[in-house]
């Protein structure tokens, strides 16, 4: 009650209220692993293939996600249509977001082409600071992505995979970690991505019990 | 003696509506002016009212005019979508330029 006159912090708990049953951090886990895994699938499917079989992989999550929301969190969150200031945001997200994937791939393909080199006993060390700015350009997308959506945990994941880039490389170049330590340092964060969206999802279910409401009249 | 003026600073909360005035239908209004709506059990968890407790100040508010209830359908549930409407806004509105007037005018 004592936020009640703030019109910011009420239509910032709507939406936060939408994204409390962690099944956005479950889906973002399942797109982390892919940095974890390709690398794995690399040798015998090929740097296209390895990436590409993850499209029916995300499509069943989604697929999941989506029905998990339907039968699970939608009888007991309820529903809410957001008012223009919020879907003009949402916009503004999507925009953004499209851009810096962009710059993403391009600077993807670009780092790749030039720099992986498969050799017989491994992928060769990438140049210096590559993993540094591959870490620091995860940073700075989940962060834009947090401050547009208001959805603070994005901090905290983009901190997490932009070390998981640092460390991983480090345990390549320290330890000889296969594969740039990607399937070590990525894998451990999309597991804990994964986890913290499955201990929030399992919280969201306790805390509101599926009972038989829905309209005025019981 | 100042002649009493309705429209002087804390005189003006002798205008407050009393509809919205009562803690818990300001908190249903605050929610309802931030969205384009909301369906009965949404709003229940935002507030955290009791399904009873909910149903009597919507009904008040509906009486008022301020807000509107559409029962629907959600697959085979039912479902009650609740949006504000325009009479709803401007009140609302009006409610909090009086709350925001006063509040300023008072001391430190």
């Amino acid at each position: 009650m004592k936020e009640m006159l703030s019109l910011k912090t009420a239509e910032r708990r709507v939406f936060q209220a939408t994204l409390a049953d962690g099944l956005w951090d479950v889906f973002l886990g399942s797109f982390v692993l892919i940095f974890a895994i390709a690398p794995l699938l690399s040798r015998s499917l090929g740097d296209f293939w390895s990436s590409i079989i993850f499209l029916p992989f995300w499509g069943l999550v989604y697929l999941l996600i989506r029905l998990a929301r339907e039968k699970v969190v939608a009888p007991r969150l309820g529903t809410v249509h957001f008012g223009e200031h919020r879907r003009r945001r949402l916009q503004r997200f999507t925009i953004v977001m499209v851009i810096v994937n962009l710059v993403a791939l391009v600077a993807g393909i670009v780092a790749f082409a030039r720099f992986n080199r498969i050799t017989e006993s491994g992928t060769a060390p990438m140049p210096g600071g590559l993993s540094s700015l591959l870490g620091l350009f995860m940073l700075m997308g989940f962060s834009l992505a947090a401050y547009l959506l208001d959805f603070p945990r994005l901090y905290l994941y983009g901190m997490l995979l932009g070390a998981a880039s640092v460390v991983g490389e480090w345990l390549y170049q320290n330890h000889g970690a296969a594969h740039h330590g990607y399937p070590v340092a990525f894998g451990a964060a999309a597991g804990l991505m994964i986890l913290a969206g499955l201990v929030m999802f399992a919280r969201f279910v306790m805390v509101h019990p599926a009972e038989e409401k829905g309209n005025l009249d019981g | 003696m100042d002649e009493f003026n309705p429209q002087d600073g804390v005189n003006l909360l002798a205008n407050l509506d009393p509809v919205i005035h009562a803690p818990a239908r300001l908190m249903i209004l605050t929610y309802l002016y931030v969205v384009e709506s909301v369906d009965y059990v949404f709003l229940m968890n935002l507030t955290g009212l009791t399904w009873g407790n909910l149903a009597t100040h919507l009904s008040r508010l509906e009486e008022a005019g301020y807000i509107e209830i559409q029962k629907t359908f959600n697959g085979k549930k039912p479902q009650s979508i609740l949006i504000l409407t325009k009479a709803g806004r401007v009140a609302f509105q009006a409610y909090k330029d009086t709350m925001k007037k006063v509040l300023d005018d008072l001391p430190e």
